[in-house]
C-alpha cells in the first residue's frame, strides 16, 4: 500500500475536560489536495497543529510521511506550512532577510532558490520591504512563499487565503494546485469553498472537533445529471451500459450518472431516446459544496442537540 | 548548533528590553559616581575610578540587573510570542531542545556581557577620579569602600573582576528562571513579574537562618560576602546558584518539550 504523505488514526485532543478534537482519521495521499472546512472553533486549526507536530495529541497517532514528527524532527525538511493566518515574520526584517532566515534553519536553500519563491508569490518587488509593512495579504503570499522554499513533499496551510484580494487568492490556488500536479500532498483548512471545490480532490468537513463527512469531490466532479420524463426506466437503462459507473434516480424525472469512460458521453442521449423516454435536459451536475457544507453541518449540530435531549429525559 | 546561537543573537540584538539596559548601562555609572548625596550615603568620597566600578555593580545589583536580566531573558522568548513566530520556527527541521539550547546558552552568557560593558563604562566613567594607587578599599573587597592602607591596581583590578564573575555567576538562575516562567505563563510580563516575585518571597524567608545559605536570593550578594566567607560557605553558595541554574534549565527543556504551540 502506498505511503501516505499525510495520516491520522483515531486522534483526539482533550484539553481538561473538553475533547476538543474527537477521533479525526484521514489521509492524504501524494499529488492530493486535502481540504479541513468547517465553522470557526470546529478545529481545523488544532488538527493542523497536531499534524505538523506543534501540538501532542491526547490518544491517537500522527504520521507524516509514515513518521511520527515529534520522534523524527528530520522530517520536518519535507514539510512546507503556515501555521498562523495572518503568517507570521519578524516584523523588523524584511521578506527576504525572513525567508533567509527560514532557508538558514532549513538547510540546503540557496539564495535562487529565496528569489523564485519570492516571484512565484508576486512579492519580488517588495522583498527587500521590512514585514512590518506588508499588508495581510502580502504577509500570507510570503506564508506560501516560505512553505514552498524547501520544495516540500507536503504543504499544510492554515487559512492561506486569509485576507487576501482575489488576484492574491487566485495566485496562491494556483500554486496549491501546480504544488499537487508535481506530486506534493496538500492539506489546507479554508472557508473559501468555492475555490477549494475546483482543485480539491477531498474535503472534510468538521463539527465540534469531529469529522462528520468526508466528500470526494473527483467523483462530484464526474457526475451528470438528465432530465428526463421517466427516471425510473432511464435508470434502468443507463445501469446496463458498460460505460456507466454509477446510475441513480435523484426525483421521478432527474437521473444523475458518473461515468467509466469519457467516450460514453456522445451515446446516452441516442440511448434514451431509443427507448421512447423524452429528454428535457442534460449537462453536469454541479456540486454545490457550500449548501451541502450547510445541510451536513446543520444535520449534525440537530443530531446533537436531540442526543442531548435524550441525556436529559 | 553555532547557526541557531548565530540567529537567536540577532534576534536578542534587537530586544527592546535588552536595548533599555544598554541606556541604563550608559548613564547609570557616571550618574552614580559623580551624584551629590554619595558621601551621605558612604560616608566617603570617592577617590578612584576603581570605586565607581565597584559602586556602579554593588548599587545594581540590589535590584536594577536582577530586574533587566529577568526582563530581558522573558522577553528572549516572549518576543516569539509577541510576534507568533515560534510555531513557525518549530515547524523547522530543528528540535525545540536544540532551539532552546540557544536561548539558554545566550542566557547565561548576558549577565557577564553586561557586567563586562558596566565594569568597562564604569571605568571610563570614573576616568577623572584617577586609575592610580589609592587610599582606601574598592567596596568589594575584605574592608569594604575604606580599605586598608594603599590600594594598588594591580589589587583593585584583581577584586573588581572576581566581583564581576561572581556576580554574573550568580545572575544566570535569574535568567533562567525568567525563560521558565514565561514558557509556564507565554507572557513576558508574567515571566519576569514572577521571577521578581520569588526572589521577594526568598528575601522574606531568610529569617529561616538554617535555610538562609541556600536561597536564591541569598546567592546575589555572594560577589560582595566573598571576602568573608570561608571555603564551606563558598562551596555552598557555588553549589546552591549551579543547582538552581541546572534545576531550571532542565525545568525549562522538559516544559517546552511537551508544550502545545
Amino acid at each position: 500500500m502506498l505511503t501516505a504523505s499525510i495520516e491520522t488514526n483515531k486522534v483526539s485532543k482533550i484539553y481538561g475536560k473538553r475533547a476538543i478534537i474527537q477521533d479525526v482519521t484521514f489521509r492524504v495521499n501524494p499529488g492530493e489536495v486535502y481540504a479541513l472546512v468547517g465553522p470557526n472553533g470546529a478545529g481545523k486549526t488544532s488538527i493542523i497543529r497536531l499534524v505538523t507536530g506543534l501540538a501532542f495529541p491526547t490518544s491517537g497517532t500522527v504520521r507524516l510521511l509514515g513518521y511520527d514528527p515529534h520522534e523524527r524532527p528530520p522530517i520536518k525538511h519535507k514539510l512546507g506550512a503556515v501555521v498562523e493566518a495572518p503568517a507570521a515574520f519578524y516584523p523588523y526584517m524584511t521578506g527576504r532577510g525572513n525567508l533567509q532566515l527560514h532557508a538558514k534553519l532549513a538547510g540546503g536553500v540557496t539564495q535562487d532558490r529565496i528569489s523564485e519563491v519570492l516571484e512565484m508569490m508576486g512579492l519580488t518587488e517588495a522583498a527587500d520591504r521590512k514585514v512590518g509593512v506588508y499588508s495581510l495579504g502580502m504577509r500570507q503570499r510570503l506564508g506560501v512563499a516560505s512553505a514552498l522554499l524547501t520544495k516540500p513533499e507536503v504543504l499544510i496551510l492554515d487559512e492561506p487565503a486569509s485576507g487576501m484580494d482575489p488576484l492574491s487568492l487566485h495566485l496562491v490556488h494556483s500554486v496549491l494546485q501546480q504544488s499537487a500536479r508535481d506530486g506534493t500532498a496538500v492539506l489546507l483548512s479554508t472557508h473559501h469553498l468555492d475555490e477549494v471545490v475546483a482543485y480539491c480532490s477531498r474535503v472534510a468537513i468538521l463539527e465540534e472537533g469531529r469529522i462528520i463527512d468526508e466528500v470526494n469531490l473527483l467523483d462530484r466532479r464526474d457526475r451528470y445529471r438528465l432530465k428526463v420524463s421517466d427516471a425510473i426506466k432511464t435508470q434502468q437503462i443507463l445501469k446496463s451500459q458498460p460505460y456507466i459507473r454509477h446510475v441513480s434516480a435523484r426525483s421521478s424525472d432527474e437521473v444523475v450518472f458518473m461515468l467509466g469512460q469519457q467516450d460514453g458521453l456522445g451515446q446516452i442521449a441516442g440511448i434514451v431516446s431509443q427507448a421512447g423516454i423524452r429528454i428535457y435536459e442534460m449537462g453536469k451536475d454541479s456540486f454545490n459544496l457550500r449548501s451541502y457544507y450547510r445541510e451536513r453541518v446543520e444535520e449534525s449540530r440537530q443530531e446533537r442537540q436531540e442526543e442531548l435531549e435524550e441525556v436529559e429525559a | 548548533m553555532i547557526k541557531l546561537l548565530n540567529i537567536e543573537l540577532f534576534k536578542f540584538l534587537r530586544l527592546s528590553s535588552l536595548r533599555f539596559s544598554l541606556l541604563v548601562l550608559l548613564f547609570f555609572p557616571p550618574l552614580w559616581a559623580y551624584a551629590p548625596g554619595i558621601f551621605e550615603k558612604y560616608n566617603v568620597y570617592l577617590v578612584s575610578a576603581y570605586q565607581v566600578a565597584a559602586l556602579s555593580l554593588s548599587s545594581s545589583m540590589v535590584f536594577l540587573l536582577p530586574l533587566l536580566v529577568a526582563i530581558t531573558s522573558a522577553e528572549l522568548l516572549g518576543v516569539e510570542m509577541q510576534y507568533h513566530t515560534l510555531p513557525t520556527i518549530l515547524l523547522r527541521p530543528v528540535t525545540r531542545s536544540q532551539w532552546l539550547l540557544a536561548k539558554l546558552v545566550i542566557i547565561v552568557l548576558y549577565p557577564f556581557v553586561f557586567l563586562v560593558l558596566l565594569f568597562l563604562v564604569s571605568l571610563l566613567v570614573g576616568g577623572p577620579l584617577g586609575y592610580d594607587s589609592f587610599v582606601g578599599g574598592t567596596g568589594v573587597g575584605e574592608a569594604g569602600l575604606l580599605g586598608q592602607g594603599t590600594m594598588t591596581p594591580g589589587s583593585a583590578i584583581t577584586e573588581l573582576l572576581r566581583a564581576y564573575l561572581l556576580a554574573g555567576y550568580s545572575l544566570i538562575p535569574i535568567g533562567l528562571l525568567s525563560l521558565l516562567f514565561t514558557i509556564v505563563f507565554r507572557n513576558v510580563a508574567a515571566g519576569a513579574l514572577a521571577t521578581l516575585s520569588t526572589l521577594i518571597v526568598m528575601q522574606l524567608l531568610d529569617v529561616f537562618a538554617w535555610l538562609k545559605p541556600f536561597l536564591l536570593s541569598q546567592q546575589l550578594s555572594i560577589y560582595i560576602n566573598y571576602a568573608q566567607m570561608n571555603s564551606k560557605q563558598i562551596i555552598i553558595a557555588f553549589a546552591a546558584i549551579g543547582l538552581y541554574s541546572a534545576i531550571f534549565a532542565v525545568f525549562s527543556t522538559v516544559t517546552f518539550e511537551r508544550r502545545d504551540f
